[in-house]
Order: structure tokens, then C-alpha cells, then sequence
């Protein structure tokens, strides 16, 4: 194809790529947020007045001055969340008021302006702070938001009787999901209809949710999500400061943009796990596993929304990769003084493995097995499937022992542990140490999301038009969903285009988010299609004055069985009118699995780990394009790798974030920091779909970071790793080895 | 102040505040997109261009310190004859790129290095300077340095400079 | 994160300059520390003098064994060891690398990391190692301080605001000088938790000059007095070093608390690196 590899590369490598900062609408207007400087606090006051006079400030806005602005969507519970504060702020950087200006720099002139006036109450930002209720961040209502369950409470029998009972607390710490393009929006009033522009991975949910806010029909606004710079689940929600852009937008007739910059989405962007967790773990004497219990406190930030109920995420994939036949997961949610909790890639699952991977360590080291060996005794048997767990998953497809074979075998496993033998009886020879993990991901939504819009249509001029409900932040679908309906159809991939992100364009849609678009959009393109496919073939039918059986379909055309004329789609189209196929498309969750290994070399004397090779063994059923999902996977083990090493959120007594020194105090990694890293794949098709695809590009998020843990944990020989939180950063590696 | 930005060869004659960042000035005066915004502060690299031929930060360089000092941006790279550049090639063959938004960044900071044969550590020194959250980092290090061995050994069909 | 608005110089002549700073600008070199404070709008200087067109402030001249630097001498220059002669090159080269990146050391140069003195700063904690001199000048003359009084605290230095830091200087390290830079750091873009730069003379077996030079070890760069006095008169060996590190870490350096990095951990990491870097830097 014209000598790129995929469709989105010309316009990405010679700077004619759109996102929204890049579009020129005249006279926009750019916003910029007067942010709270404390975490937790009554406002006492928002004089905009001195903003107004300042040059090239068209307004600002405190909430005084907006009474009609519309408040967040309610979560559950119910607790107002206005998108300007109006008397309590609750989270650090929570916006007071906005203001407008003819560029960023006036606009950032009148927010220096504006005066505020905040008398502080002290903060929580732990989820043992909150569960006290000693502060409540809503007068008179206890913090926790949410308690569930899964799985049956298991008898104190079971652990009595054991052989052996690990016990252990762990924490999954805040993460920022931080893409390079932070948050934006654009709104541009027009008519009786509003155009919005986001990089954003929903959005036509973003659309009902603003025509629900502002009070309008959806078909009045127009949703189009164009180049959009990553999201790893932060850009799937409206945000208050998205509804004060479209408020002020309709209200003075004028485009108005928010481009949220990195000092701000440290601040007040979504924030990705946030866990405290106890787990209890019972096996018999060979390593048979009897039961697991696993306790969730998590911290879910201010205001009460999906990310209240996303730990049960956690609770539901607690079973992981075994068949342990006693499993109970606790869960409760409890508001802090941050930003809210929200869906990171991986979202839910790496909070699932983590614990349970750590712990399994730990048992080997107890019962004195190798943790490949105990794992190989519990892992759920392919011939299990379908397997449904105590915690009310059933699980499609999987070959877990193929997996940790093919990882075991691609890592080297028993040359390392001869190389670890080695060094352990050399004195001068930094420890290395081997870590496994083996998850189960869950993909393609919850209930509520298993369906997608799906459309292929055939043009009179022979080209295709395929359209979809999911909106790609980077993960190439404008190059993968035309070659998969290409094969489908038996066209050349270059005569089908892909159209996606336009509510427009769109009879309806869900989203990317999930890691859905491959496992439901691909499945249901796939269907779509085939829909086609027999509509071209009974009106080809119809024509010849034929039985539809006496037909066939073969390379993009309908021929009848007997005799050599064929019909292609253009001319077909010609004779026969419009051919559209319009399909809301429903397929179950799948789970992805696979098996994940890390080696590691500590140096004890100063705490610092060098990762000398990861290797991922990631099963996704039937990958569309291979190298796309290799792509996503290697991306994801490095974001894996900045759990495990490098990224958190300090806070300050005071409740704020340690982050002055933005990215470099919220350390991503680098390319100083990547180890060598060898992908491996099994391929265990789902069979809820013909096509067979399953999510990817989360796994390296729920992998790749307990096995770096476990690999330092070996390393050192600790028999009770609870020390070892991440991030593992020098000083918390030094103090587990003291 | 009036200043004129030599950009890709082309003269962008501007009236600027002295506050304005080279950044905003080649994407909000002189329409040129490609150069983005990912940080602020010098340490993503998503703004990196060719400032009289060497790999900058455009969000720590003011608009008027660069009047009339030669600036290549991403736009710039393809050549006159509308052919593309090898490090474009490379990163699309080796899939250096997935959202695209830091590309534009490492581009221009290749770019700047490939008038000498790169050894593989002042590659790896390259790579680390920008932040990338899709891919990894490691295709972009193969991209590089593909583009390098071609540059090198003249299969682009040109020795520009850019 | 936009800067706020500032009247904007270009003096051509470090008079003019020195006339702009009188008149309280800020100097703009390479820039990247202040526009980065500028962006954070912790810095809003109403004045800001360019001095990035002023000749013969781009220069390294070695005269009668000493090195000067210019204030628009960048980062980059000293990447390559020969660009300042002998083990004094090497020093630099070593550590160079340990800042920022390429495109940042294209701009940023030395005496501007003096004249920010960020605690962190590689190049300021081997300023004070080295025994270097900063020569200020003002509309009111030039003077020139010691490094080790001229840095008082967290970016704070005996500069007045109204003086211009023209040029640093520093002595050269006698050719059997043995150096080395070592870094601890959480990631590649990370400041360093601890930095240690040593320069170590060993003549007859007995090591019998020593500097050793800790960045973000204090509340300012120090030069590790304590520790180097533990060294000379002995034979270079591990347990002298770990003595010298034990020194630096109980009596020279003053760690402050840091996420990440309290003071103990701190404490505990200028010893070994102090150790370390000693070992290699020790001439075989």
C-alpha cells in the first residue's frame, strides 16, 4: 500500500495528523481552569471580576455566575459533583472557575487574576483514612460508596485444616494513565446544532451524556472524535471541565476549546488502580490449591462514578488462571480526597493478578516447589472449558499450560536458575532473581456493552465503506478493520475505507474501551459482511432468476454455480440500488490469558533493579493483524513496567500530590529503562464469535508487573514480601533487602 | 515584536508577544500542526524541531530568539519532490508510531543526527531523550536506526540535509 | 502553562547586558531551566535580557592551566573528553551525560546551571570540588567567588540579582589525575537522588590529592571535605574507600527528604556511591 504500513502512517510521520489542538476554528475561544491549590476545603470565595478586564479575556466564570450549569451525571451513590466547585472542593486542582481568552496565554492571564479563597479541612487520600469516617468529604454521609462481593464466604474449616496458609497485604498504588495528548474538547455552536471534537474513545456515550446535560436532543450534536493521542481507558467519560466547555460554547454562540496540559492532567486527569489489599491463600501439601480470599479498600477519589464500582472488576476476576475451588472476593469503595478512580488499561484485572501472582510465590517458597510446578498443578486444564469460576466468571477458552510452557521455554527458565545458582555462591555477584506470572484478562465489556453498531456497504463505484462504533486512539483500525472485511468479502483492501468516530455518520455506537473493538466491532464487521454477502447473492439471484442456491460468493463477486458470468458489487449496486447492511451486533465477554516471566538483577547495596529480560507469552484467539497486537503488547509491558518501577503518587500530609516537578516527578519510563523483551503467542480462538478474536493490548498492564515484583522477591529470597510495595523504587528495594 | 521565522525554507513574517514559545508560534502563527504539545516542560520531546540545524525543545525556546535563524519542522522533512524522507519510511515499516502524537518529535530528533553514521548507543542516547506511551520505544530504536544505515548508504537517493 | 508577559532585550555586548540586569532583568541563555519556571509561573520576570547574541561569551579558553568557560558555553560542548584538556575533560564528559538529554544540552549550558543552582545540578557539585570560581559582573565591577561560598541553598547563590554570570573557571587536574562521575537515579529523566564526582591523586602508592564532589546531598552542592581527609596519606583500597563514604555520608553531606528518598536511604547511598565512585576513579 503506496509503501506504509498502515493507513494512519502518512498523515501521523509528515505532520498532517488532526487532533483536536490542531484544528483552526475562527474565533475560538481557549479555556483555561482556576484550580483549587488544596486538596479538601470550603470555598469562601471567586471573584472573576479582575479576569474580565484583563486584554484578550472574552469572560470568566466562577459557579456564582453560571446558577444553570449543569452538575455531573450522578454516580451511584448519589452525591452532586458540580463541574465548578460551588461551596467544598474535594480534590486538588478541582476547578473554581473558568476563564475565557482569545488565546491560551490571555486566558492563563485572566486565570492569574481570578481571586479565590479556600479555608482548608484536613484530607484523606488513603483508604484506611476514608473507611474511619472521621472526615467525611460529604457532611453527614459515611465515605464508603460502595461494599460487594463475589464468590461465598469460605468456612474457617478450610484454612484450619490446610497444610499451609499465606497471608499477606498488598497495594496496587495510583497510577496516572497519562497519554501525550492529555484531555481536549472543542464545541463549536452552529445553527440549532453543536459540533464537538474529542479525542475521546466513546463518543456517542459523550454525546448523551451532553445532550442530557445540556438539555437537548442528541441528534443536535454532532460528536467526532479525530487523530487522538492514546487514552489507556482515561478518555472514555464526560468531565466537568467538557461541560462547562459546552455550556459556555452554547451560551455565547462561539467555538470554545479545552486542551487540558500536562500540569493539569497530573492533577485532575483520571487516575488508574488505587487499591489496598489483604489476602488469604490455602493449599494442601502438594500445592493443591483450596481456597483464596481477597479483601479490597479501594480509594476512589472524590465524587461517587464508574470507578466506584470498577474494584468489583477486581473482585469478579479473582479466581485468576486456577481451579481453586473456594474463592471470595470483599470489596468497598471509599472517597478521597483525589481525582476520581477510572478505568486504566487493564483496569481491574492487573488488581486481580497481582495479589494472587505474588502470593503463589510465596506458597512455592513455603511448600519448598519451583513456582512454575505449583502453578502447573493448579492451572484450570484446557479441557475445563467452558470453565465458570467460584467468583461467577465463566471463562471461554484457554490453554494456561501451553502458555506458561511456551513463556518457561522462550525465557530460558532452567538456564537462569543455574545462572542464579551461580551467582548465589559468588559473593561479588549481584543477585538475579526469576519471577512468573499468569493471568487472566477479561474482554469486550460487561453486561450493557456486549454489542456494537456494525455496517458494510458497497459503493456503485466498487469501493466499501465499513463503519463501526469504536473510535481508535492509536490502535491502528482504520488499517486492520478494512483488511479484515476485505478478506471477508475477497476484495483488495485498498478499495474498503473504514468510517468511525462521527455520531453523524453513525446510526449508533458503544465505544473503545475494554479491549472491545477487535473481539466485538472485528467480529461484527466480520458478520456484516457476511450479511452482504447473502444480500448480494439473493439480488444476483433474483436477477438470473435463480435459486440463492445456485449462487456463490467468491472474490468480491456473486457467480452462478453453473456458468462462468459474475456479478461484482459495483455493478450489482448499479442494477440493483443502495446495498447497506446495518447490524447491532452482540457477543459475549472472552478472556484472554497468558503467562508472563521477568529475570532481574538487584543490587542490594543501593536497591536498584535491572530488568535483564521479560518475556510475554499473551493469547488474544485470532489476532487480525499480528503485528499490530505485538505493537499494542510491547507498549503495554512497558506501561506494565512503570507500575512495577517507576510511576506513583506521593502525597503530602496536606493531601496533595508530590508532583511539582510534573513528568519529572511522575516518572514514565524511558528507553533507558526497557529491557530486552520477547513476545510469544498461543493462539485458543474464543468460540463466542466466528471470528474468534479476543481483547488485546491490556495484558502487559496485568502480566508483566507481578512478575518483575516476584522476579525481585527471588532475587532477594524473601520469604514475606510485603516490604516489596510498588512502585519498587531504590529506597523501597533497599529496605526489603536490609 | 515583529520577527520573521524561516521555516522549512519558507519566511512566516509575525507580530509576537516576547512570551510566545516557538512552539506556539509554528502551530498557532504559522499553522503548522505537525510540531506538538506534550508536557510544557522539556521533557517529552513531542515539540522537538531543528533549530539552525539541531534537535530543540520548541516549548523551552522563545518565538523571537529564532528570528531568522533556519527552523525545520516534521512538515518539512518530506522532500520538494514529494518523496518521504527515510526516517518516515522507517518509522511506518518498523511501526514506530501507534497514536502518532510524540512522532512528529522523534522525527526532528533523528533527523538532526543523521548527518553522521550513528553508532548504536548515540541512537539509544537519541531514543531516551522523548517520551512515547505506545509503543514501547523499541521500534523506534529499529526505525532509526534503519534510517540511518539507509541514509548512510545513499538507498534514499539523495544526501539532503535537513 | 504559558509564560506570563515580559519585555524582551537583546543586549549584543556583555555591557549592555550587564546594563539590562541593572535595569532587573532576568537572563535568558540556554533558557531551559527558566522558561520551564516560566511555563510553571513560578518565575515571571518583567525583564528578560537575551544574552544569546552577545560575542565572545561562547568560548572555552585554557590559559597558565586554567579552564574558563563562558556563559554560553552549552552542555554538549563537554561530550566530547578533549574539548577541555586532561582528566578535567574526562570528568566532564563523564558527567555530561547524566544531563537531561541531547536536545536539552544542545541549548542549556554550564554556568547557567551555576547561576540556577539547582541542588541537584552535576555541574555545580563539581564546581565546588574543583575549587572553580564564578566571575560576576555588574554595572558596579566585576568579582569573582570561590564556588564553595558562592552557593548558600536551594537555588540561592551569592549572585546579585543585578550581576551577570560572565564565566566559570576552573583549574586543571594535574595529567595523573584520576576521575569519575557516578549517578543514582530513579529513571533516565529523573534528577539524581544522590551524585557523586571524585578526582583522586595517587603518587608512590599513597593517595595525596582528593575531591570529591556530592550533588543533592544538601541543601546546596558540597565538596566532601570530611571524606577526602579520611583519604590522603592512605594507600588507595576498599575499606579506605568505604571509610571516605562513610565520612561523606555521616559528616559532609546534610540530605533532605524527598519522595523516594528520606534521609536515612540518602545517607546510606552518598556511602556507597562515594565508595564506588573512589574505586573508579582510583588511576591502576
Amino acid at each position: 500500500m503506496d509503501g506504509w504500513l498502515r493507513r494512519e502512517d502518512e498523515r501521523l510521520l509528515t505532520g498532517a495528523g488532526r487532533f483536536v489542538a490542531d484544528l483552526r476554528v475562527p474565533a475560538c475561544l481557549d479555556a483555561v481552569f482556576v484550580r483549587s491549590e488544596v486538596a479538601h476545603g470550603v470555598l469562601r470565595e471567586a471573584d472573576c471580576s479582575a479576569a474580565r478586564e484583563v486584554p484578550g479575556v472574552a469572560g470568566a466564570w466562577s459557579a456564582a455566575d453560571l446558577p444553570d450549569l449543569p452538575p455531573m451525571p450522578l454516580g451511584e451513590p448519589a452525591r452532586e459533583w458540580p463541574a465548578l466547585v460551588e461551596d467544598r472542593v474535594r480534590y486538588p486542582g478541582e476547578a473554581l472557575a473558568v476563564v475565557l481568552g482569545d488565546d491560551r496565554y490571555h486566558a492563563e492571564d485572566g486565570a492569574a487574576r481570578v481571586r479565590t479563597r479556600i479555608d482548608p479541612l484536613p484530607a484523606v487520600v488513603t483508604a484506611q483514612e476514608s473507611a474511619a469516617d472521621t472526615v467525611r468529604l460529604f457532611d453527614g454521609l459515611s465515605n464508603v460508596a460502595l461494599r460487594g462481593e463475589a464468590g461465598s464466604p469460605i468456612d474457617g474449616e478450610v484454612w484450619e485444616r490446610a497444610a499451609v496458609v499465606v497471608e499477606s497485604d498488598y497495594r496496587q498504588q495510583l497510577l496516572l494513565p497519562s497519554p501525550m495528548e492529555c484531555r481536549t474538547i472543542l464545541c463549536v455552536p452552529g445553527g440549532d446544532r453543536l459540533t464537538v471534537w474529542s479525542g475521546h474513545q466513546a463518543p456517542h456515550r459523550l454525546r448523551q451524556d451532553l445532550a442530557g446535560l445540556l438539555d437537548r436532543p442528541e441528534e443536535s450534536i454532532r460528536v467526532v472524535v479525530p487523530d487522538t493521542g492514546g487514552a489507556f481507558g482515561s478518555k472514555s467519560a464526560v468531565f466537568p471541565e467538557f461541560i462547562v466547555v459546552a455550556w459556555l460554547a452554547v451560551l455565547l454562540g462561539r467555538p470554545v476549546r479545552w486542551v487540558e496540559d500536562r500540569r493539569e492532567s497530573l492533577l485532575v486527569a483520571t487516575r488508574g488502580r488505587g487499591q489496598d489489599q489483604h489476602v488469604r491463600l490455602a493449599a494442601d501439601a502438594e500445592g493443591r490449591l483450596l481456597a483464596y480470599e481477597l479483601t479490597v479498600e479501594a480509594d476512589v477519589g472524590a465524587y461517587p462514578h464508574l470507578g466506584v464500582a470498577f474494584p468489583m472488576q477486581t473482585a469478579w476476576m479473582a479466581t485468576g488462571p486456577y481451579t481453586t475451588p473456594k474463592v471470595h472476593a470483599t470489596v468497598r469503595s471509599l472517597l478521597t480526597n483525589t481525582m476520581i478512580t477510572y478505568p486504566y488499561r487493564g483496569a481491574g484485572r492487573p488488581e486481580a493478578t497481582s495479589p494472587l501472582e505474588r502470593t503463589m510465590d510465596v506458597l512455592a517458597r513455603r511448600l519448598g516447589l519451583d513456582p512454575a510446578e505449583l502453578r502447573r498443578r493448579n492451572l484450570i486444564p484446557p479441557e475445563a472449558f467452558p470453565y465458570r469460576t467460584p467468583t461467577g466468571r465463566t471463562y471461554d477458552s484457554g490453554d494456561h499450560h501451553a502458555a506458561l510452557d511456551l513463556a518457561l521455554r522462550t525465557l530460558g527458565y532452567d538456564g537462569w536458575r543455574a545462572e542464579q545458582a551461580r551467582r548465589r555462591a559468588d559473593p561479588d555477584a549481584f543477585p538475579i532473581g526469576i519471577g512468573l506470572s499468569c493471568y487472566v484478562e477479561r474482554s469486550g465489556g460487561e453486561r450493557g456493552s456486549l454489542h456494537e453498531y456494525v455496517g458494510v456497504e458497497a459503493g456503485d463505484d466498487g469501493t466499501v465503506t465499513a463503519r463501526c462504533g469504536a473510535a481508535s486512539s492509536g490502535q491502528s483500525h482504520a488499517t486492520v478493520f478494512p483488511a479484515l472485511v476485505a478478506e471477508t468479502l475477497g476484495v483488495e483492501p485498498a478499495r474498503v475505507r473504514l468510517v468511525e468516530g462521527d455520531t453523524d455518520e453513525l446510526p449508533g455506537g458503544v465505544g473503545s474501551f475494554g479491549s472491545r473493538s477487535a473481539q466485538i466491532d472485528g467480529a461484527g464487521l466480520q458478520h456484516a459482511a457476511g450479511l452482504l454477502i447473502e444480500e448480494a447473492r439473493e439480488r444476483a439471484a433474483r436477477l438470473w432468476d435463480l435459486p440463492v442456491e445456485e449462487t456463490s460468493w467468491s472474490d468480491g463477486a456473486v457467480h452462478p454455480v453453473r456458468g462462468s458470468a459474475a456479478m461484482g458489487l459495483s455493478e450489482l449496486v448499479k442494477r440493483t440500488g443502495p446495498l447497506r447492511i446495518d447490524e447491532r451486533y452482540e457477543a459475549d465477554m472472552a478472556f484472554p490469558f497468558g503467562a508472563h516471566a521477568a529475570v532481574v538483577e538487584v543490587d542490594p547495596e543501593l536497591g536498584t533493579v535491572r530488568v535483564l529480560q521479560v518475556v510475554a507469552v499473551d493469547d488474544c484467539g485470532r489476532a487480525l493483524d499480528p503485528d499490530v497486537v505485538r505493537g499494542q503488547a510491547f507498549g503495554s509491558i512497558v506501561q506494565g513496567l512503570g507500575q512495577a518501577l517507576y510511576e506513583g503518587v506521593p502525597f503530602g500530609d496536606d493531601g496533595l500530590p508530590l508532583l511539582d516537578g510534573g513528568l519529572l516527578d511522575y516518572l514514565l519510563p524511558t528507553y533507558a529503562e526497557i529491557p530486552p523483551i520477547e513476545l510469544g503467542e498461543t493462539h485458543t480462538p474464543t468460540p463466542r464469535t466466528p471470528l474468534g478474536a479476543k481483547g488485546a493490548g491490556e495484558t502487559g498492564c496485568i502480566g508483566t508487573p507481578p512478575a518483575i515484583v516476584n522476579a525481585v522477591a527471588d532475587a532477594l529470597r524473601l520469604a514475606h514480601p510485603e516490604r516489596l510495595q510498588m512502585p519498587l523504587t531504590p529506597d523501597v528495594v533497599w529496605r526489603a533487602a536490609a | 515584536m515583529r520577527i520573521t521565522l524561516t521555516v522549512n525554507d519558507a519566511a512566516y513574517p509575525l507580530e509576537v508577544e516576547p512570551r510566545r514559545v516557538l512552539a506556539d508560534a509554528l502551530r498557532d502563527d504559522c499553522g503548522l500542526t505537525g510540531t506538538h504539545l506534550g508536557c510544557e516542560q522539556g521533557v517529552c520531546g513531542a515539540c522537538t524541531v531543528l533549530v539552525d540545524g539541531e534537535a530543540v525543545r520548541s516549548c523551552l525556546m522563545l518565538a523571537v530568539q529564532c528570528d531568522g535563524v533556519p527552523i525545520r519542522t516534521v512538515e518539512g522533512l518530506t522532500g520538494p519532490d514529494g518523496q518521504p524522507h527515510p526516517l518516515q519510511r522507517a518509522f511506518s515499516a518498523e511501526r514506530g508510531l501507534q497514536c502518532g502524537f510524540c512522532t512528529p518529535g522523534f522525527l526532528m530528533l533523528a533527523a538532526g543526527a543523521l548527518d553522521h553514521d550513528l553508532s548504536e548507543n548515540e541512537v539509544a542516547d537519541l531514543v531516551r531523550s522523548n517520551l512515547c506511551r505506545c509503543t514501547g520505544y523499541e521500534p523506534i530504536r529499529r526505525a532509526i536506526t534503519r534510517a540511518a544505515h539507509a541514509h548512510q548508504n545513499g538507498q534514499d537517493g539523495r544526501h539532503r540535509s535537513v | 502553562m504559558k509564560p506570563a508577559a515580559f519585555d524582551y532585550l537583546v543586549p549584543q555586548t556583555v555591557a549592555g547586558a550587564v546594563d539590562a540586569l541593572a535595569a532587573g532583568a532576568q537572563v535568558l541563555a540556554g533558557g531551559q531551566s527558566l522558561l520551564l519556571e516560566m511555563h510553571l509561573q513560578r518565575a515571571h520576570p518583567a525583564l528578560v535580557a537575551d544574552i544569546n547574541r552577545v560575542p565572545g561569551l561562547d568560548t572555552l579558553t585554557v590559559v597558565d592551566g586554567t579552564l574558563t568557560v563562558g556563559a554560553l558555553v552549552r552542555h554538549k560542548t563537554f561530550e566530547s573528553p578533549g574539548a577541555v584538556p586532561g582528566p578535567l575533560g574526562d570528568l566532564f564528559a563523564r558527567a555530561v551525560g547524566y544531563i537531561a538529554h541531547p536536545p536539552i544540552r544542545a541549548r542549556g549550558t554550564m554556568t547557567g546551571n551555576l547561576a540556577w543552582a539547582h541542588p541537584a545540578s552535576e555541574w555545580c557539585a563539581l564546581a565546588v570540588a574543583l575549587d572553580a570560581v564564578v566571575e560576576l559582573r555588574s554595572t558596579r565591577g566585576t568579582r569573582e567567588i570561590p564556588a564553595e561560598d558562592y552557593f548558600l541553598g536551594p537555588f540561592q547563590t551569592a549572585r546579585d540579582p543585578d550581576e551577570l554570570l560572565t564565566a566559570v573557571r576552573y583549574p586543571l587536574l594535574a595529567p595523573d589525575t584520576g576521575v569519575a562521575f557516578t549517578e543514582h537515579r530513579r529513571t533516565g529523566f529523573s534528577f539524581a537522588q544522590v551524585a557523586v564526582g571524585a578526582a583522586l591523586t595517587v603518587r608512590e602508592g599513597v593517595i595525596t590529592g582528593a575531591r570529591i564532589g556530592l550533588a543533592n546531598c544538601a541543601d546546596r552542592p558540597l565538596r566532601a571535605h570530611n571524606a577526602e581527609r579520611t583519604l590522603i596519606g592512605s594507600e588507595p583500597s576498599q575499606p579506605v574507600f568505604t571509610a571516605a563514604g562513610e565520612a561523606a555520608a555521616e559528616r559532609d553531606a546534610a540530605p533532605v527528604p524527598e519522595p523516594y528518598a528520606d534521609v536515612d536511604y540518602r545517607r546510606h547511598v552518598v556511602a556507597v556511591l562515594v565508595a564506588r565512585t573512589l574505586r573508579e576513579a582510583a588511576p591502576v
